[in-house]
């Protein structure tokens, strides 16, 4: 059964028409890409399944939970998670307490114990702290920890993006344009990253890119939008020779 | 790290030892500057950490010292039992304006926040059977299990342990996972919901906490004082309340401690000049937002990066030159 | 209850509500074109009145008085403008709005250290004995309000409507980076915003002086502007003006049957309800976006 259903989506804001009948399925574990020309409705996507949108029309579900309408952090509560085109980090924060609030969800303690510092909370803080900084190991930010996530090249701040997208453990990880902004040895080694991501962790990944070169060596089923509509669907050698998406391209580095 | 507990430990012997020296008006004086951080660590978690803007800080105060006065004077109840229960009534409210002001930002919240204070304005003048109205009502001094902290040096001691109780609180808010959420909903919240964070009820708990910080400042006050009356509880107390946390640094407890020190022995330094109290107020407050935006703390910490050797972020990442 | 006596309430409620209204489009005015609310807008409007009483106090009279009050206003307005809100117009809303609350507070603390909490009076025109109309008794005061507000409203439609520096705001209001490609000066757009929002705002300080007396509690009435603006959804001038005559009436009528307290309550009730149940204002107009 798929991970991720999208059925006729369609995503309106005010006059226009953003996502238009996009119907496509993912299963689980797998690496799948979105890809299209500018405007052709990809972040728009990706907002409406992480409820930062209300579609117009259409069903998303996830693991068999209907997701429109749901609100954006009880979505993520189902094991959806994202990154973002243009990052959003916690600025004035360090790394590692941006990633450290990536563990918001499974830190179970509450107010009181918070206020008071009760062992609970301080042995949940202890561990989480550990995680976190497991988690800066494996993505080589470990240097960076105590710096302020605002000051940092573009870049790393993706790669912080992501670590902190995988704190809260999702099942499946929307990343919008992931490796934009990164030179090409980050991009590289953002690649083998996402890769283990899916095959070690099991994480199902879906991957929103406007450049195709990207998605031959990661996905292994690749989406194709243009103008909001569906345009094709299949792996990305498919992809690359179909006609109609050529076309959509044209002029843009395939 | 070391130096900064030394520092702690140091401070807090000195104003352990501050009745030795000290006249009761210094007494007094150095007591409203505690109460004053409360205040100031409260309002610095929902607005300099969480981001919301709150004109109406004084009116929880006053509902936390109405509360104490008429459950002193009217219940006779022990400080014991009066205090927390101002501070839940407090945090209740607190949570009653937060609830529905969860989807507003910026002005319109901030209108909702001066409306609710004037509302609680009229409240307090047109029930004068139990506030005591414009002319204010008197309050007995602190008193648990029939010990009066009528001394002044024990009234002292009773605020400096509740102060640090609560700048203690406020710092394990910080550093637990719902300060973290608080800063994650001021500067991303498309990040914060992103990762499982419930805006909007951790909006609601900020201004709770921030209600019951102050509604526990404002019983303190009554208590101290003796005295309270609806003028202390108006716009220009909040705007001083936001002058402590702006002075002093937002979002950091270090800064509502040295903004609200500072700000309470300022207007004394001024003795002489008491009229003009008002007025450097203002241009404190204007002063430091257009030259000063990140208050005092900022200051210090551009100050240590000069003078420090540490790698800046660039150069950890490309390498030094 | 008589025919006459709701006719008086509804003047009485029209013209305070004319004030209202002025206040409130002193205070969208700036909001439209730079996103700011002045939160010291009560405190022009004693400004106002309290540059009406020094210039009357040089021997003036009033007519003499009024336009260069306006002129005056105008000029700090664009003061205040240049020297402290260009520079921090990108900062948070945070730091704005509090630093419109300083302004407001230097300058009644500025007043108040020269002329303390005394209640001064001024001569004006319109201050007399009511005049009688069949059975109704018209307190002359009140009619100029209403008047004055009708007359600034129609020139205000014939500025943004006709005039090319109008056209030029409105068009920056709504779009600042076309209006910035067209060649309209941004920075001229944001000026004129605040000196017409300070002109405004003294100008009711000149109306309401002679007849409520000039002392430094006159800026308390920018809550009841803050009401009418919201009404208007803080983002149409027509609906700040309905917003402001709606609130005067309600207050009159609510004082009139209900008695002083609950007069006290319905502007901030309003307000809270407003915005808590309906933003965007009674106008429903779209949500302003800061520039």
């Amino acid at each position: 059964m798929a991970l991720l259903e999208i059925d006729a989506l369609s995503v309106h804001f005010g006059g226009v028409v953003a996502v238009a009948d996009v119907s496509l399925s993912i299963e689980p574990g797998e690496i799948h890409g979105i890809i299209g020309p500018n405007g052709a409705g990809k972040t728009s996507v990706i907002n409406a399944v992480s409820g930062m949108v209300v579609p117009q029309s259409g069903s998303i579900r996830f693991a068999d939970r209907e997701l429109a309408g749901v609100a954006p952090h009880v979505i993520s509560s189902f094991g959806l998670g994202r990154t973002f085109q243009h990052v959003e980090l916690f600025g004035d924060r360090s790394v590692l307490e941006n990633v450290l609030t990536g563990f918001y969800r499974h830190q179970a303690y509450g107010l009181l114990a918070a206020t008071l510092r009760l062992p609970k909370a301080a042995r949940t803080e202890r561990n989480t702290r550990e995680q976190a900084r497991n988690l800066l190991d494996a993505f080589d930010l470990a240097a960076f920890a105590d710096t302020s996530a605002g000051l940092l090249p573009f870049g790393i701040q993706k790669r912080v993006d992501i670590a902190r997208a995988l704190a809260a453990e999702p099942r499946l990880l929307l990343l919008d344009e992931p490796v934009s902004g990164m030179s090409e040895t980050e991009a590289a080694a953002a690649v083998t990253t996402m890769r283990k991501l899916a095959r070690d962790h099991g994480i199902t990944l879906v991957i929103v890119e406007h450049n195709m070169r990207v998605l031959m060596n990661l996905a292994e089923r690749v989406t194709v939008l243009n103008q909001g509509r569906l345009l094709a669907s299949g792996t990305p050698a498919e992809m690359q020779a179909h006609a109609d998406v050529i076309e959509a391209y044209l002029g843009d580095a395939a | 790290m070391r130096a900064r507990v030394l520092l702690i430990l140091v401070g807090l012997a000195c104003l352990a030892a501050l009745p030795l020296f000290a006249t009761s008006y210094y007494l007094y004086l150095a007591e409203l500057a505690m109460i004053n951080v409360i205040i100031a660590v409260g309002l610095n978690l929902l607005s300099g950490n969480c981001g919301q803007i709150s004109l109406c800080n004084a009116s929880f105060m006053g509902v936390g010292a109405y509360c104490t006065a008429l459950l002193s004077t009217r219940l006779m109840l022990s400080t014991l039992i009066s205090l927390p229960v101002s501070v839940v009534i407090s945090a209740l409210l607190g949570a009653a304006l937060g609830y529905p002001a969860r989807r507003l930002s910026g002005l319109y919240l901030a209108l909702t926040t001066l409306g609710f204070l004037e509302l609680v304005g009229i409240v307090i003048e047109e029930f004068p059977e139990y506030t005591g109205g414009i002319r204010g009502l008197k309050v007995p001094r602190p008193e648990i299990f029939g010990f009066s902290f009528q001394s002044n040096a024990s009234l002292y001691f009773f605020v400096l342990a509740l102060t640090i109780g609560a700048v203690v609180v406020g710092y394990n808010v910080r550093r637990s996972r719902y300060g973290r959420a608080f800063d994650a909903v001021r500067q991303s919240p498309f990040a914060a919901q992103a990762l499982g964070i419930p805006v909007a009820r951790v909006k609601v708990i900020a201004f709770s906490l921030n209600a019951a910080f102050a509604g526990f400042a404002g019983s303190l006050l009554a208590g101290v004082v003796g005295f309270i009356d609806p003028p202390e509880f108006g716009v220009l107390t909040s705007i001083q309340h936001v002058t402590f946390i702006v002075v002093g640094g937002l979002g950091s407890i270090t800064g509502s401690i040295a903004g609200a020190v500072l700000l309470t022995a300022l207007p004394e330094a001024l003795r002489g000049v008491q009229e003009y109290g008002e007025l450097i107020y203002g241009f404190v407050l204007l002063g430091t937002l257009l030259f000063l935006p990140r208050g005092l703390v900022g200051v210090v910490a551009k100050l240590k990066a000069l003078r420090s050797a540490k790698p800046s972020a660039k150069e950890l990442a490309y390498g030094a030159p | 209850m008589t025919w006459r006596i709701i006719l008086q309430l509804a003047l009485s409620g029209l013209s305070i509500g004319s004030i209202y209204a002025l206040v409130g489009l002193a205070l969208v005015l700036p909001f439209k074109a730079s996103g700011i609310v002045n939160f010291a807008q009560g405190e022009i409007v004693t400004f106002g009145a309290y540059l009406a009483l020094i210039l009357s106090g040089l021997g003036l009279p009033y007519l003499a008085v009024v336009p260069l009050v306006l002129i005056g206003a105008a000029a700090f307005g664009m003061v205040i403008e240049r020297i402290l809100i260009r520079p921090i117009v990108s900062q948070p809303e945070f730091t704005l709005v509090i630093v419109t609350f300083a302004i407001g507070l230097i300058i009644k603390a500025g007043i108040r250290l020269h002329w303390q909490d005394n209640t001064f009076s001024i001569d004006a025109p319109f201050v007399g004995p009511p005049l009688a109309l069949g059975a109704l008794r018209l307190n002359p005061a009140y009619l100029v309000f209403i008047a004055s507000m009708l007359v600034v409203v129609a020139a205000l439609f014939v500025f943004f409507g006709y005039s090319k520096f109008g056209k030029a705001m409105r068009a920056s209001a709504l779009d600042s980076i076309a209006a910035r490609l067209m060649g309209i000066r941004i920075g001229s757009v944001f000026s004129a915003a605040w000196a017409l929002s300070t002109m405004l705002g003294a100008f009711v300080g000149l109306l309401l002086g002679p007849v409520i007396g000039i002392n430094p509690e006159i800026g308390h009435l920018i809550l009841k502007g803050l009401v009418a603006a919201v009404i208007g959804g803080f983002s149409s001038l027509g609906g700040a003006v309905a917003g402001g005559l709606l609130l005067g009436l309600l207050e009159t009528y609510a004082g009139a049957f209900f008695g002083a307290t609950f007069k006290n309550v319905v502007p901030f009730g309003v307000l809270i309800l407003l915005l808590l149940l309906r933003p965007q204002g009674l106008a429903g107009a779209s949500s302003a976006r800061r520039v």
